[in-house]
């Protein structure tokens, strides 16, 4: 038997109304009763403001209350129909000659977060690769992940308000991991700046880099002085793009952040699962579908999306999918979600899904269905779900800010905006010119083939790994 | 009209080679400079410092890290000056700059910069205008990447230009004139030396890699020699 409960948005919780709005009916695989998730409560509301109309009609769909097991690792081979077999064969090649060489990657943490789904792919392919790679995580205190979240921000540009206490309680939790671990390997890679401070064990003949997964372009300067010294003490630092960088004395790597072709999020999908996703949620596929994937976050402008769509809509028909997490567990997110929903209005085309954070299948199958992405950010890291749409050769439109340019490139891989304007004149152009936008999906599925995979980055640190062992000698044209 | 200076040599899909081809690949990884433009007085100065490595990353890597594009502006130096300073006049002659009429970095750099010097000099006042975002100054580390693939005869040349990489074909087509310093390519340098087409060679030098993509360029390297069997 299976428990069940239902979780709603705020403003889904009345009969009447035309904003669609996910009901998400959890299911829990034990007997016991559970709990309802909190359902989050919206506080701040312009009081002037009409009551915002509520879901005329409910949408159920069973997403799992915890997160489904993860499948196994795809296998190297298993990229061969999207890579060629020539690209495996060069991996291979580039791994024999690490052949005996030993790595270990360690951060923060295990599960969640960018930087463990790809070390959850990155280690068992470089093992397969019989580069023998260990991935190690850093413990701590709640302390320790207070002041770590506190940096994380400050490097972000946030305020913080840095003490003698704080620094001394991130060294003394770096020399805790510091004299926990061992570090026998031939090369180290320590991901962003929670463990930096295990520099301290480098040693002559092992290598170290330091992979930034954070814009530091624009960093809180007490605590970047706080931990340059550190940095500088590696054999290289590796950034997402260049504009994340800083001044360093040691050189910098341009390592882009990557998507998995196979994981659930991109892989290819059945078109039974996707019509199946789009029914449920109520979308109707015999007219255009826009989509934005995000969390409920001011910083992903979803008012401007709608904004931008109600624009469009005065000249072409659509509906408008947001679809995102961060309701749920982020009381901001949960105003924000007020607020889009406040946008809608009573427009039965806009659909509003706050989906649960392990919801990748039926993200993917919302992404499929879609015939433009949008991405209309306001800031932005790197953008991996622009490139997951990419990927999926969707027609994309997306804010100028970030790593977006990186992969958006204006009119050839996508279209980028900088206003809500412009946002909707895009749509309809390309709603209206199936011929260009089916040319920007496939400029833009080929543009992550090329740079954004995960079998990209694996061959990126072959060769990272042997230049700095010294194995071989990077040719430089002349 | 054709003429038989003109037609492509007989070639015997057997004939063997005086020496075999060895097909090759390469990977690359990509180091972020110190300079970065924000003018084009800017770009102009950094041009004449940057390391050769850059103008190779910006000018000859580009076209395999968007080899699938053929519209818009065929590198990086061009498709800044378009996108980010609005300079149109400045971005097509910079595309028009064919790195197949160079066989060395340093004659490459001293063109880019003539025309960059030669644009502000006619347009001053855009030399201190700032760009909407600026150009981050990278460099190619490149490593060579052997692979199992071996021609002895055209036939096998086909066979093997069917199994390499992207990569390859722009290790041995685009890449090789910087290692050859001819302008030509590893392809024609060796149907010509190795199984004297030399007319075979000529017309595959002559295929545009800046209206094909490297998947283009094989499919017409493949039909060329197809024509030849």
């Amino acid at each position: 038997m299976k428990e069940k409960d239902t979780k709603q948005t705020p403003a889904a919780s009345s009969e009447n109304g035309g904003v669609r709005t996910q009901t998400v009916e959890h299911t829990t695989a034990t007997e016991a009763p559970t709990s309802p998730p909190e359902v989050p409560q919206v506080e701040r509301r312009n009081p002037n403001a009409p009551p915002v109309p509520p879901a005329r009609e409910r949408r159920k769909y069973k997403v799992s209350e915890t997160p489904p097991p993860p499948p196994p690792p795809p296998k190297l081979n298993d990229y061969e129909p999207i890579i060629g077999k020539a690209a495996i064969d060069e991996l291979h090649f580039l791994a024999r000659h690490l052949r005996g060489k030993t790595v270990k990657m360690v951060n923060s943490t295990a599960v969640g977060g960018g930087v463990a789904e790809i070390l959850n792919r990155l280690i068992p392919l470089m093992n397969e690769l019989e580069v023998p790679t260990k991935w190690e995580v850093i413990t701590g205190g709640n302390d320790f992940f207070e002041i770590t979240k506190g940096f994380h921000n400050a490097l972000h540009g946030g305020e913080y308000n840095v003490t003698k206490e704080i620094l001394d309680l991130f060294q003394m939790y770096n020399e805790q991991n510091r004299q926990r671990m061992e570090f026998a390997e031939d090369l180290f890679v320590i991901h962003d700046p929670q463990p930096v401070g295990l520099i301290r064990s480098k040693r002559d003949r092992g290598r170290w880099v330091w992979r930034c997964h954070i814009d530091l372009s624009n960093p809180h300067a007490e605590v970047w002085n706080f931990l340059r010294p550190f940095v500088e003490q590696y054999d290289a630092a590796i950034f997402s793009s260049p504009a994340f960088t800083r001044q360093l004395a040691i050189p910098q790597y341009l390592f882009y952040p990557c998507i998995d072709p196979l994981s659930e999020k991109n892989k290819t999908m059945e078109e039974t699962f996707v019509q199946k996703v789009c029914e449920d949620f109520g979308i109707d596929r015999t007219r255009p579908v826009l989509t934005q994937i995000s969390r409920f976050d001011r910083l992903k402008d979803p008012v401007g999306v709608i904004q931008a769509y109600k624009l469009a809509k005065k000249y072409v028909d659509c509906q408008l999918v947001l679809a995102g997490g961060g309701a749920t567990d982020d009381p901001e997110g949960a105003v924000v979600l007020a607020e889009v929903m406040e946008a809608a209005g009573d427009d039965p085309d806009v659909i509003i899904l706050n989906l649960p954070p392990w919801s990748a299948l039926e993200i993917n199958a919302l992404q499929q269905a879609s015939n433009i992405v949008i991405q209309k950010s306001l800031k932005e890291g790197f953008g991996l779900t622009v490139t997951e749409a990419l990927w999926k050769g969707k027609p994309t439109i997306a804010g100028a800010v970030g790593g977006i340019p990186t992969q958006v490139i204006h009119k050839l891989t996508g279209i980028l905006v900088h206003s809500v304007e412009g946002c909707a004149y895009q749509i309809r152009y390309l709603l209206t010119h199936p011929e260009f936008a089916q040319q920007l999906g496939k400029n833009g599925h080929e543009h992550v083939k090329e740079n954004f995979l995960m079998t990209t980055n694996v061959r990126r640190w072959l060769v990272l790994f042997q230049i700095l062992l010294g194995v071989v000698k990077p040719a430089r044209p002349s | 009209m054709a003429t038989a200076q003109n037609l492509p040599q007989p070639a015997s899909p057997l004939r063997w080679a005086r020496a075999p081809f060895y097909f090759n690949s390469a990977a690359h990884l990509i180091r972020i400079g110190q300079q970065k433009a924000t003018t084009l007085a800017e770009l102009a100065e950094y041009l004449r410092t940057c390391p050769d490595a850059s103008i190779f990353q910006h000018m000859f890597q580009t076209l395999q890290e968007h080899h699938y594009i053929r519209e818009g502006f065929s590198n990086d130096f061009a498709h800044w000056a378009f996108a980010a300073c609005n300079e149109i006049g400045l971005a097509e002659r910079l595309a028009a700059v064919d790195v197949r009429e160079y066989t060395s970095i340093k004659a490459l750099r001293e063109t880019l910069i003539g025309i960059v010097e030669e644009y502000l000099k006619k347009n001053p006042r855009t030399r201190e205008r700032t760009a909407f975002e600026p150009f981050y100054f990278c460099a190619s580390d490149t490593v060579v990447v052997p692979t199992p693939i071996v021609a002895r005869n055209l036939a096998e040349f086909a066979e093997g230009l069917k199994q390499v990489s992207i990569s390859g074909i722009h290790y041995h087509f685009i890449q090789a004139r910087l290692r050859l310093k001819l302008n030509s390519n590893d392809f024609s340098v060796w149907l010509e030396q190795e199984l004297d087409l030399g007319t075979l060679a000529d017309r595959i030098n002559r295929i545009d890699i800046y209206t094909s993509t490297l998947q283009d360029v094989r499919r017409q390297i493949l039909k060329i020699i197809e024509k030849a069997l």
